[in-house]
């Protein structure tokens, strides 16, 4: 049996017990993978795991608070239900996770730099050795590492941090993340950083999947970006006010994020967000050496209160 | 009506030309997005890429500035403050090159609803009405394409003063509409008489490549008889993250919020897009939700554009299917599929 | 403005007009009445409407709110809105003043057949802010009077201080050409008038549903327990007219947050008979 098999079996197991098991599904094309809620065992049947299970499901878990719910996940979406959990957005006691040993995934958006245009997929077939995409008929292969998504190249967590049904032999390889795409974004000067972000939110729709497809921006349907009373944010389309949400976004969030990287695989237009929050992570990690959701039993630093902190040199004038 | 040959080179000097008297709106590549923005010079735009965005912002921007207000004092009377209000439209020749026929033909939802017997949406008219549209035809239909299931095809004109077809070495050109005729007065432009039949070729076998269409006349009837059945919609919606990437890129959706924004004693009323994915959209000051759920919004999206509207307009449903909606949702919610689900559900025989 | 001259081709549906406010009543301490005049002469003259019509007034720099426009077409001195406190712009209306201007787009929407109305017994009954859509229809009747039957109201509120047009209920209740009843919920110190539930009683007074129509407005559990009221006393469904009440943008059927399925409360609306909501989908 393989290892999926043995997951859906698993799943079908703990389904009578449940109200919904949230996992992944083909799409509507081959490369694309689309969220699935199985009620019944036929549903469990369309499970599928994958490079092209992109999606961090845990984002749907705050949503369905009270309801008993089952969720799949890849060693980094484990870290978003760790962090839910100690700000107790969702109760240990209502959810199962089910996980196995993740090998990465695509990042659809490499492909498409690849390949030109996704519009004419027929057929993909994708291991952790290579994705081979087929294209009116004639085929194009990537090594898997080219087209990984960036975090599946740093990642430390192939093996769900929290899991109750884990299927297969846990993988502990953990590679280096030394932040030098922060680090060397930062030695730009600053007018450039600013220009960069400048040009990038021009295109931004404010359509908000960035914000909605965050595991852990939880205000979703209170959010200052529409809120009219407080009214801190306008309703203009200016760059500037875009960049506004953006930081407002990015602040809320450190110490929090996990880096599962779905504001920017969510944002329509591609503007590389993952880069902020990943900023905001730095400092955290400087000033706390805290990473969001690695550890259960710990609190976020900025959820905490410490009269002196190690890092921070608070009356140094 | 005009038919005219654009050599490849010439495009750019044409569209500088065009862009002496007209605001020239072209697909443009933005990172890795595909967007419409002004015309630069001696930059070649996107035309071989299906648009990330729809052109909709050219007669319907993202944020438009309805009318300002001054509040000043009352020179006689001290006491008194007086309330200055002056409209603002735009109405500067305006032409989009480039967008597909699909994303034209959005603009004719707009207007059922925009430019009616009661009603003439003023900001919306003085835009539409000085538009023009060069559409390009879709030589092949992408995995999300639907046009022909929503009475479209990848060369329809009913949204074209222009339309352009791909050659080799060029585009023909042809007017469909008077207005668009002076758009080919170009001296850039040859004549294309003797490449019509090329581009009659062309546009036959885009035709041909759309795969068959299902039949949607019942889907209008069918999507409302399921209006009450939240199970349905439940599961249809259930992974859907409640974002408007949808109805932003939609060539369609045309719902928008009007809010103040003001500074001290002036300020200005904006109309911006809006969207009922949003849990804001229907919000009430009692705190009364009348879609409380995602399930109640996204009924509503499929349920206005293959249901309410064309009740309400003649039989047309409010869709081009330019698939947007697919391609860009961060979960691929499919709307085809629950459309399709919804023609497919057993009638109800109770609620 | 929309109803003047202009063709719709040409007006500007969105650009208000522009009214002074000529006096504001305290009715409870949560609802303001406001009596605006339009600055135009012209407009103020010109200004018509229909009995249950609404309009958006506005407090430039915090948006714009429906509100009936409550006083009735019989008495154009000035146009008659009253405000409960609850959100943005209701809140902002309630610091304005005498004097301060305020933008008005109206009138907007369907308003009450008062034409068909003529010849029948007529029983009004309103919950709370809900009476404000009834009055204008209520003082037009009283201006028309012999074109109708009998005149019955039934007005609830929570509680004696929750009552709005206080300066007019002496004269309703006097009248020999209406009866009035008005109730609130619990006993209060004072109180002389019906104690109970709106429903509860309806059904004591018992109306006579022949050449009947009841037109009722107030919160929607008032509402729910009146219409099952009605029923009980033989009223049928077309026999019934209420109002909506949408979160509302554009307020002339565009903006698409007030459809209920096809249709759209702005315009469609805010009048309704029972019968028609019936009709409707189940999105309230």
């Amino acid at each position: 049996m393989s290892n999926l098999d043995t997951l859906k079996a698993k799943i079908k197991e703990r389904l009578p017990d449940l109200d919904m098991v949230v996992g992944w599904e083909q799409g509507f094309d081959p490369l694309r993978a689309t969220p699935l809620f199985m009620r019944t065992e036929e549903d469990v049947d369309r499970l599928i795991w994958n490079p092209l299970c992109v999606h961090n499901l845990a984002t749907y878990l705050p949503g369905l608070k009270g309801r008993k719910v089952g969720v799949v996940v890849k060693g980094c979406d484990s870290r978003s239900i760790i962090e839910l959990l100690q700000e107790k957005l969702i109760n240990r006691d209502d959810i199962v996770v089910f996980s196995m040993p993740c090998e990465g995934v695509v990042s659809v958006r490499k492909i498409q730099n690849r390949i030109g245009s996704l519009d004419y997929v027929e057929s993909v077939e994708a291991d952790t050795g290579t994705v081979k995409v087929t294209v009116d008929g004639s085929s194009q292969s990537f090594g898997f590492p080219d087209v990984a998504a960036s975090k599946c190249g740093r990642c430390q967590y192939h093996t769900a941090l929290l899991s109750d049904e884990f299927v297969g032999e846990p993988n502990n390889e953990k590679a280096e993340d030394d932040y030098s795409d922060v680090t060397s974004f930062e030695a730009r000067p600053q007018e450039e950083r600013l220009a960069f972000w400048m040009t990038e939110m021009q295109r931004c729709i404010q359509c908000y999947a960035c914000r909605n497809a965050c595991p852990l921006c939880v205000c979703r349907d209170h959010c200052v970006a529409q809120s009219r009373d407080p009214h801190w944010m306008t309703q203009e389309n200016s760059t500037q006010n875009k960049w506004f949400f953006q930081v407002i976004h990015a602040m809320h969030l450190a110490g929090r994020c996990t880096e599962c990287g779905e504001c920017e695989r969510a944002c329509p237009v591609g503007i590389p967000l993952l880069l902020l929050k990943r900023k905001l992570n730095k400092e955290i990690e400087e000033l706390f050496d805290y990473k969001a959701g690695t550890l259960i039993d710990s609190t976020p630093p900025l959820q905490a209160f410490k009269v002196e902190e190690d890092n921070i040199n608070e009356r140094g004038w | 009506m005009a038919v005219k040959f654009l050599a490849k080179d010439n495009l750019v000097p044409w569209l500088a030309e065009l862009a002496e008297t007209h605001r020239t709106i072209v697909p443009k590549r933005e990172g890795e997005a595909v967007v419409f923005r002004p015309f630069a010079k001696e930059e070649a735009p996107e035309l071989s890429a299906r648009p990330t965005e729809s052109p909709k912002s050219a007669i319907f921007p993202q944020c438009d500035t309805l009318m300002s207000f001054r509040y000043t004092k009352d020179e006689e009377d001290p006491g008194k403050v007086l309330l200055d209000l002056r409209e603002m439209k735009d109405e500067s020749p305006a032409v989009v090159v480039g967008c597909r026929s699909c994303d034209a033909a959005g603009f004719n939802t707009f207007d059922r609803v925009y430019m009616t017997d009661k009603i003439t949406d003023q900001n919306y008219r003085a835009r539409r009405e000085n538009t023009l549209f060069v559409t390009i035809i879709c030589e092949k239909p992408a995995t999300t394409c639907f046009c022909n299931w929503v009475g479209g095809s990848p060369t329809d004109t009913s949204g074209a003063d222009v339309r352009m077809t791909p050659l080799e070495d060029g585009w023909v050109l042809e007017s469909i509409t008077e207005k668009g005729e002076p758009l080919l007065s170009s001296t850039l432009l040859k004549d294309g008489d003797d490449r019509a039949g090329d581009a009659e070729k062309i546009r036959q076998q885009a035709k041909e490549r759309m795969p068959e269409a299902p039949d949607l006349s019942e889907a209008p009837g069918k999507v409302l008889a399921l209006f009450e059945n939240n199970d349905f919609w439940e599961a249809e919606s259930a992974k859907c993250i409640s974002c408007g990437a949808c109805t932003y890129l939609c060539p369609t959706c045309y719902c928008f919020n009007i809010t103040d924004e003001s500074s001290g004693m002036e300020g200005v009323r904006l109309r911006t897009w809006d969207n009922c994915m949003s849990h804001q959209f229907t919000m009430e000051a009692s705190g009364h939700n009348p879609r409380p759920t995602k399930a109640h919004r996204l009924k509503n999206r499929v349920g206005h554009k293959f249901s309410y509207y064309p009740n309400i307009h003649d039989g047309n449903i409010s869709c081009v299917g330019c698939g947007r909606c697919i391609k860009s949702c961060p979960v691929s919610v499919d709307i085809r599929s629950i459309v399709l689900h919804a023609i497919a559900a057993p009638a109800e025989t109770e609620k | 403005m929309l109803q003047n001259t202009q063709t719709a081709k040409d007006a500007n549906p969105y650009l208000p007009s522009i009214g002074t406010i000529v006096e504001i009543i305290e009715e409870t301490p949560n609802i303001k009445t406001f009596r605006v005049v339009l600055n135009s002469e012209g407009d103020m003259k010109n200004f018509t409407f229909h009995p249950g019509q609404v309009g958006q007034l506005s407090v430039f720099g915090t948006g714009e709110s429906t509100f009936v426009i409550n006083s009735p077409p019989t008495r154009m001195d000035y146009l008659q809105f009253s405000v409960m406190k609850a959100g943005e712009v209701t809140a902002m209306l309630h610091t304005l003043s005498v004097g301060d201007q305020i933008g008005v787009r109206a009138p907007l929407g369907n308003w009450f057949p008062y034409e068909e109305l003529k010849g029948k017994d007529i029983v009004f009954i309103g919950g709370g802010i809900g009476m404000a859509p009834l009055r204008t229809l209520l003082l037009y009747m009283l201006d028309n009077r012999a074109d109708y039957g009998k005149i019955t109201l039934l007005y609830g509120a929570r509680s004696p201080e929750d009552m709005a047009f206080k300066y007019e209920l002496p004269d309703w209740l006097e009248r020999d050409d209406m009866e009035t009843t008005l109730t609130i919920d619990a006993e209060a110190p004072g109180w002389e008038h019906s104690v109970g539930l709106i429903p509860n009683v309806l059904q004591e007074m018992n109306p006579s549903s022949e050449n009947c129509m009841a037109i009722t407005c107030g919160p929607p559990i008032m509402i729910k327990f009146t219409l099952q009221a009605l029923a009980k006393l033989g009223f049928k469904d077309d026999q019934i007219l209420t109002t909506l009440e949408k979160r509302m943008k554009c307020g002339v059927g565009i903006c698409g947050r007030c459809n209920i399925g096809t249709k759209y409360v702005c315009v469609d609306g805010p009048v309704f008979t029972y019968a028609q909501l019936k009709e409707l989908p189940n999105e309230l």
